[in-house]
Protein backbone atom coordinates (compact mmCIF):
# COMPACT_ATOMS: atom_id res chain seq x y z
CA UNK A 1 0.00 0.00 0.00
CA UNK A 2 2.86 1.97 0.91
CA UNK A 3 4.46 1.76 -2.15
CA UNK A 4 1.19 2.07 -4.38
CA UNK A 5 1.08 5.16 -2.55
CA UNK A 6 4.88 6.38 -3.45
CA UNK A 7 4.50 5.41 -7.08
CA UNK A 8 1.50 7.48 -7.20
CA UNK A 9 3.06 10.56 -5.59
CA UNK A 10 5.74 10.12 -7.88
CA UNK A 11 3.34 10.08 -11.15
CA UNK A 12 1.73 13.07 -10.02
CA UNK A 13 4.81 14.87 -9.31
CA UNK A 14 6.21 14.03 -12.62
CA UNK A 15 2.93 15.16 -14.72
CA UNK A 16 3.41 18.57 -12.99
CA UNK A 17 6.75 18.75 -14.08
CA UNK A 18 5.50 18.02 -17.65
CA UNK A 19 2.98 20.10 -17.51
CA UNK A 20 5.36 22.57 -16.04
CA UNK A 21 7.74 22.43 -18.76
CA UNK A 22 5.19 22.34 -21.23
CA UNK A 23 3.38 25.60 -20.01
CA UNK A 24 7.40 27.38 -20.12
CA UNK A 25 7.53 26.36 -23.76
CA UNK A 26 4.00 27.71 -24.54
CA UNK A 27 5.42 30.88 -22.86
CA UNK A 28 8.33 30.52 -25.57
CA UNK A 29 10.87 29.42 -23.35
CA UNK A 30 13.60 27.96 -25.78
CA UNK A 31 15.61 26.39 -22.86
CA UNK A 32 12.33 24.40 -21.80
CA UNK A 33 12.08 23.25 -25.02
CA UNK A 34 15.72 21.93 -25.57
CA UNK A 35 14.46 19.75 -22.35
CA UNK A 36 10.89 18.58 -24.00
CA UNK A 37 12.98 17.27 -27.10
CA UNK A 38 15.52 15.45 -25.17
CA UNK A 39 12.72 13.46 -23.12
CA UNK A 40 10.30 12.74 -26.35
CA UNK A 41 13.16 11.98 -28.93
CA UNK A 42 13.31 8.40 -28.78
CA UNK A 43 9.34 7.80 -28.47
CA UNK A 44 8.50 10.46 -31.27
CA UNK A 45 11.61 8.94 -33.73
CA UNK A 46 10.52 5.24 -32.61
CA UNK A 47 7.27 5.82 -33.99
CA UNK A 48 8.22 7.43 -36.94
CA UNK A 49 10.80 4.62 -37.77
CA UNK A 50 7.71 2.14 -37.27
CA UNK A 51 5.41 4.04 -39.71
CA UNK A 52 8.15 5.34 -42.27
CA UNK A 53 10.64 1.86 -42.32
CA UNK A 54 12.90 4.11 -42.99
CA UNK A 55 15.60 5.59 -40.36
CA UNK A 56 16.57 8.99 -43.17
CA UNK A 57 12.85 9.47 -43.05
CA UNK A 58 12.19 9.14 -39.79
CA UNK A 59 14.54 11.22 -38.67
CA UNK A 60 13.78 14.45 -40.93
CA UNK A 61 10.02 13.74 -40.01
CA UNK A 62 11.54 13.80 -36.11
CA UNK A 63 13.11 17.14 -36.90
CA UNK A 64 9.76 18.62 -38.70
CA UNK A 65 7.20 16.93 -35.79
CA UNK A 66 9.82 19.51 -33.18
CA UNK A 67 9.70 22.12 -35.56
CA UNK A 68 5.99 21.83 -36.14
CA UNK A 69 5.68 21.47 -32.30
CA UNK A 70 7.77 24.74 -31.53
CA UNK A 71 4.90 26.80 -33.73
CA UNK A 72 1.94 24.85 -32.82
CA UNK A 73 2.20 24.26 -28.70
CA UNK A 74 -0.11 26.97 -27.98
CA UNK A 75 -3.02 24.56 -29.38
CA UNK A 76 -2.36 21.86 -26.97
CA UNK A 77 -4.95 22.65 -23.84
CA UNK A 78 -4.00 19.66 -21.93
CA UNK A 79 -7.29 17.96 -21.97
CA UNK A 80 -5.17 15.01 -22.47
CA UNK A 81 -1.87 13.97 -21.71
CA UNK A 82 1.23 15.56 -23.39
CA UNK A 83 2.89 12.88 -24.58
CA UNK A 84 -0.63 11.72 -25.51
CA UNK A 85 -1.25 14.70 -27.73
CA UNK A 86 2.78 14.51 -29.59
CA UNK A 87 1.76 11.20 -30.31
CA UNK A 88 -0.92 12.26 -32.47
CA UNK A 89 0.44 15.16 -34.15
CA UNK A 90 3.57 13.00 -34.97
CA UNK A 91 1.29 10.23 -36.64
CA UNK A 92 -0.71 12.81 -38.40
CA UNK A 93 2.69 14.62 -39.74
CA UNK A 94 4.19 11.05 -40.67
CA UNK A 95 1.14 10.31 -42.73
CA UNK A 96 1.43 13.26 -44.69
CA UNK A 97 4.81 12.89 -45.00
CA UNK A 98 4.44 9.27 -46.55
CA UNK A 99 1.65 11.20 -49.10
CA UNK A 100 3.22 14.04 -50.03
CA UNK A 101 6.96 11.25 -50.60
CA UNK A 102 4.96 8.74 -52.02
CA UNK A 103 6.87 6.73 -54.40
CA UNK A 104 6.26 8.56 -57.76
CA UNK A 105 6.22 5.11 -59.27
CA UNK A 106 3.39 3.99 -56.95
CA UNK A 107 1.15 6.73 -58.17
CA UNK A 108 1.03 5.05 -61.32
CA UNK A 109 2.24 1.31 -61.20
CA UNK A 110 0.67 -0.62 -58.65
CA UNK A 111 3.45 -1.75 -56.41
CA UNK A 112 3.36 -2.04 -52.99
CA UNK A 113 6.04 -0.48 -51.06
CA UNK A 114 7.99 -3.28 -49.43
CA UNK A 115 9.20 -3.44 -45.66
CA UNK A 116 12.93 -2.45 -44.64
CA UNK A 117 15.25 -5.20 -45.50
CA UNK A 118 17.77 -7.42 -43.72
CA UNK A 119 20.75 -5.12 -44.59
CA UNK A 120 19.00 -1.55 -43.32
CA UNK A 121 17.47 -3.35 -40.14
CA UNK A 122 20.85 -4.03 -39.40
CA UNK A 123 21.87 -0.74 -38.87
CA UNK A 124 19.31 0.65 -36.61
CA UNK A 125 20.27 0.49 -32.92
CA UNK A 126 18.62 -0.58 -30.17
CA UNK A 127 15.39 -2.18 -32.33
CA UNK A 128 13.32 -4.74 -29.75
CA UNK A 129 12.42 -8.07 -31.35
CA UNK A 130 8.69 -6.54 -32.53
CA UNK A 131 9.93 -3.47 -33.90
CA UNK A 132 12.15 -5.95 -36.39
CA UNK A 133 9.49 -7.79 -37.23
CA UNK A 134 7.49 -4.81 -38.02
CA UNK A 135 9.40 -2.55 -40.33
CA UNK A 136 9.44 -5.74 -42.34
CA UNK A 137 5.65 -5.59 -42.99
CA UNK A 138 4.92 -4.15 -46.69
CA UNK A 139 3.44 -0.42 -46.11
CA UNK A 140 -0.40 -0.76 -45.47
CA UNK A 141 -0.38 -3.33 -43.15
CA UNK A 142 2.38 -1.78 -41.05
CA UNK A 143 0.72 1.47 -40.87
CA UNK A 144 -2.88 0.09 -40.19
CA UNK A 145 -0.69 -2.49 -37.04
CA UNK A 146 1.29 0.29 -35.74
CA UNK A 147 -2.04 2.85 -35.87
CA UNK A 148 -3.81 0.11 -34.01
CA UNK A 149 -1.71 -2.26 -32.00
CA UNK A 150 0.73 0.36 -30.78
CA UNK A 151 -1.01 3.28 -31.09
CA UNK A 152 -4.39 2.42 -29.56
CA UNK A 153 -6.44 4.00 -32.66
CA UNK A 154 -9.70 2.26 -33.91
CA UNK A 155 -10.14 0.75 -36.99
CA UNK A 156 -12.39 3.81 -37.92
CA UNK A 157 -10.00 6.42 -36.73
CA UNK A 158 -7.17 4.73 -39.08
CA UNK A 159 -9.78 4.65 -42.29
CA UNK A 160 -10.02 8.18 -41.91
CA UNK A 161 -6.21 8.91 -41.58
CA UNK A 162 -5.41 6.58 -44.26
CA UNK A 163 -7.92 7.29 -46.66
CA UNK A 164 -9.22 3.54 -46.25
CA UNK A 165 -12.29 1.67 -45.76
CA UNK A 166 -13.01 0.02 -42.10
CA UNK A 167 -12.87 -3.43 -43.78
CA UNK A 168 -9.91 -2.38 -45.60
CA UNK A 169 -7.88 -1.57 -42.52
CA UNK A 170 -9.53 -4.94 -40.51
CA UNK A 171 -8.26 -6.69 -43.01
CA UNK A 172 -4.59 -4.93 -43.18
CA UNK A 173 -4.74 -5.76 -39.77
CA UNK A 174 -5.36 -9.13 -39.99
CA UNK A 175 -2.27 -9.26 -42.78
CA UNK A 176 0.17 -7.96 -40.86
CA UNK A 177 -0.54 -10.11 -37.20
CA UNK A 178 -0.45 -13.16 -39.96
CA UNK A 179 2.96 -11.99 -41.41
CA UNK A 180 4.16 -11.32 -38.18
CA UNK A 181 3.13 -14.62 -36.56
CA UNK A 182 4.49 -16.42 -39.45
CA UNK A 183 7.76 -14.32 -39.24
CA UNK A 184 8.05 -14.77 -35.15
CA UNK A 185 7.41 -18.34 -35.03
CA UNK A 186 10.07 -19.35 -37.63
CA UNK A 187 13.24 -17.30 -36.99
CA UNK B 1 13.63 -24.08 -24.60
CA UNK B 2 10.56 -23.40 -26.11
CA UNK B 3 9.49 -19.79 -27.63
CA UNK B 4 6.89 -18.07 -25.73
CA UNK B 5 3.26 -18.18 -27.80
CA UNK B 6 3.00 -15.14 -30.56
CA UNK B 7 0.07 -13.41 -28.52
CA UNK B 8 2.61 -13.01 -25.29
CA UNK B 9 4.97 -12.13 -27.25
CA UNK B 10 3.08 -9.39 -28.91
CA UNK B 11 1.49 -8.24 -25.30
CA UNK B 12 4.99 -7.92 -23.15
CA UNK B 13 6.74 -6.54 -26.40
CA UNK B 14 4.00 -3.75 -26.81
CA UNK B 15 4.53 -3.01 -22.96
CA UNK B 16 8.07 -2.26 -23.31
CA UNK B 17 9.40 1.22 -23.93
CA UNK B 18 11.51 1.44 -27.56
CA UNK B 19 14.89 2.20 -27.27
CA UNK B 20 15.35 3.14 -30.53
CA UNK B 21 17.56 6.56 -31.27
CA UNK B 22 17.93 8.32 -34.16
CA UNK B 23 21.54 8.49 -35.85
CA UNK B 24 22.37 11.79 -35.37
CA UNK B 25 21.79 14.65 -32.89
CA UNK B 26 18.65 16.39 -34.47
CA UNK B 27 18.30 19.17 -31.95
CA UNK B 28 20.65 21.45 -34.23
CA UNK B 29 18.63 21.36 -37.08
CA UNK B 30 15.84 21.86 -34.99
CA UNK B 31 17.00 24.47 -33.41
CA UNK B 32 17.97 26.29 -36.69
CA UNK B 33 15.04 25.83 -37.96
CA UNK B 34 12.72 27.61 -34.87
CA UNK B 35 15.55 30.34 -34.44
CA UNK B 36 13.70 31.67 -38.56
CA UNK B 37 10.37 32.63 -38.85
CA UNK B 38 8.40 30.19 -41.34
CA UNK B 39 9.59 30.47 -44.85
CA UNK B 40 7.31 32.36 -47.20
CA UNK B 41 8.64 29.54 -49.21
CA UNK B 42 6.68 26.65 -48.19
CA UNK B 43 4.15 27.73 -50.95
CA UNK B 44 6.54 27.02 -53.27
CA UNK B 45 7.46 23.44 -52.14
CA UNK B 46 3.65 22.79 -52.03
CA UNK B 47 3.21 23.55 -55.68
CA UNK B 48 5.91 21.43 -56.83
CA UNK B 49 4.68 18.16 -56.13
CA UNK B 50 1.54 19.03 -57.13
CA UNK B 51 3.18 19.89 -60.32
CA UNK B 52 5.18 16.89 -61.08
CA UNK B 53 2.46 14.72 -59.67
CA UNK B 54 0.28 16.07 -62.19
CA UNK B 55 2.99 15.55 -64.79
CA UNK B 56 3.12 11.88 -63.59
CA UNK B 57 -0.50 11.53 -64.05
CA UNK B 58 -0.79 12.80 -67.57
CA UNK B 59 2.43 10.85 -68.54
CA UNK B 60 1.21 7.81 -66.91
CA UNK B 61 -2.41 8.37 -69.11
CA UNK B 62 -0.35 8.70 -72.16
CA UNK B 63 1.80 5.72 -72.21
CA UNK B 64 -0.97 3.66 -71.58
CA UNK B 65 -2.90 4.98 -74.30
CA UNK B 66 0.16 4.82 -76.04
CA UNK B 67 0.58 0.95 -74.82
CA UNK B 68 -2.97 -0.06 -75.16
CA UNK B 69 -4.14 2.03 -78.40
CA UNK B 70 -0.62 2.36 -80.55
CA UNK B 71 1.28 -0.35 -79.54
CA UNK B 72 -0.05 -3.26 -78.57
CA UNK B 73 2.90 -4.87 -77.57
CA UNK B 74 4.12 -4.34 -73.68
CA UNK B 75 7.64 -3.86 -72.92
CA UNK B 76 7.25 -2.38 -69.20
CA UNK B 77 10.78 -1.30 -69.08
CA UNK B 78 10.57 1.50 -71.87
CA UNK B 79 7.30 2.72 -70.18
CA UNK B 80 9.19 2.93 -66.86
CA UNK B 81 12.21 4.79 -68.30
CA UNK B 82 10.53 6.92 -70.44
CA UNK B 83 8.41 8.15 -67.80
CA UNK B 84 11.54 8.38 -65.32
CA UNK B 85 13.39 9.83 -67.76
CA UNK B 86 10.74 12.97 -67.91
CA UNK B 87 10.49 13.10 -63.70
CA UNK B 88 14.45 13.41 -63.64
CA UNK B 89 14.78 16.28 -66.73
CA UNK B 90 11.47 18.25 -65.03
CA UNK B 91 13.54 18.02 -61.31
CA UNK B 92 17.26 18.67 -62.99
CA UNK B 93 15.32 22.08 -65.19
CA UNK B 94 13.71 22.87 -61.57
CA UNK B 95 16.54 22.91 -59.25
CA UNK B 96 18.99 24.43 -62.22
CA UNK B 97 19.18 27.76 -60.45
CA UNK B 98 19.73 26.56 -56.59
CA UNK B 99 23.30 25.28 -55.78
CA UNK B 100 23.12 21.74 -54.34
CA UNK B 101 24.63 20.72 -50.80
CA UNK B 102 26.72 18.25 -51.54
CA UNK B 103 29.66 18.46 -54.14
CA UNK B 104 29.85 14.64 -55.03
CA UNK B 105 25.98 14.12 -56.01
CA UNK B 106 27.43 13.79 -59.46
CA UNK B 107 29.09 11.15 -58.90
CA UNK B 108 26.64 9.47 -56.26
CA UNK B 109 23.70 9.72 -59.21
CA UNK B 110 26.56 8.03 -61.60
CA UNK B 111 26.88 5.05 -59.02
CA UNK B 112 22.96 4.83 -59.76
CA UNK B 113 23.15 5.28 -63.30
CA UNK B 114 25.53 2.10 -63.37
CA UNK B 115 23.31 0.20 -60.96
CA UNK B 116 20.37 1.15 -63.76
CA UNK B 117 22.26 0.05 -66.92
CA UNK B 118 23.31 -3.72 -64.61
CA UNK B 119 19.59 -4.15 -64.31
CA UNK B 120 18.72 -3.25 -67.51
CA UNK B 121 20.99 -5.38 -68.69
CA UNK B 122 19.34 -8.05 -67.18
CA UNK B 123 15.79 -7.10 -67.72
CA UNK B 124 16.60 -7.56 -71.75
CA UNK B 125 16.49 -11.62 -71.23
CA UNK B 126 13.97 -11.34 -69.24
CA UNK B 127 12.00 -8.18 -69.84
CA UNK B 128 8.66 -8.53 -67.64
CA UNK B 129 10.27 -10.25 -64.88
CA UNK B 130 8.74 -8.60 -61.97
CA UNK B 131 11.90 -8.68 -59.31
CA UNK B 132 14.31 -6.58 -61.64
CA UNK B 133 11.62 -4.29 -62.73
CA UNK B 134 10.75 -3.71 -59.52
CA UNK B 135 15.04 -3.11 -58.93
CA UNK B 136 14.90 -0.82 -61.82
CA UNK B 137 11.83 1.00 -60.79
CA UNK B 138 13.83 1.38 -56.73
CA UNK B 139 16.93 1.99 -58.73
CA UNK B 140 15.01 4.67 -60.56
CA UNK B 141 13.57 6.29 -56.92
CA UNK B 142 16.71 6.19 -55.86
CA UNK B 143 17.93 8.68 -58.33
CA UNK B 144 14.92 10.79 -57.65
CA UNK B 145 15.11 11.15 -53.96
CA UNK B 146 19.18 12.11 -54.49
CA UNK B 147 18.18 15.26 -56.84
CA UNK B 148 15.74 16.04 -54.43
CA UNK B 149 18.03 15.34 -51.37
CA UNK B 150 20.25 17.33 -52.47
CA UNK B 151 18.54 20.88 -53.51
CA UNK B 152 15.26 20.88 -51.11
CA UNK B 153 15.51 23.66 -49.14
CA UNK B 154 14.31 22.32 -46.29
CA UNK B 155 15.61 21.68 -42.53
CA UNK B 156 16.28 18.03 -43.43
CA UNK B 157 19.73 18.87 -44.40
CA UNK B 158 20.21 20.77 -41.25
Amino acid sequence: MLIDAKQAFSNTNKDEQADDLVHKVQQGDQAAFAQLYRQHEKPVFALCLRLLADQQHAEDVTQEVFVQLWYKISQFQGQSKFSTWLHSVTSNIAISYLRKHKNWLQKVVSFEQSGMDEQSLAMCNGLNGLDKLILRLPERARLVFVLHAVEGYRHEEIGNMLGMAVGSSKSQYHRARQLLQEWYEHE
Amino acid sequence: MSKVNFDDFLKEELAKPSKVAPSRDLWPGIERAIAEPPKSSINDRQYWPKVTGIAACFIAGLLAWNVSVMRPEQNTMRDLSALFEQQKQALLVQYEAQPALTNDWQQQLDELEQAEQAVKLALQNDPENAALLKMLAQVYQQQLDLINRVHAPSWQQI
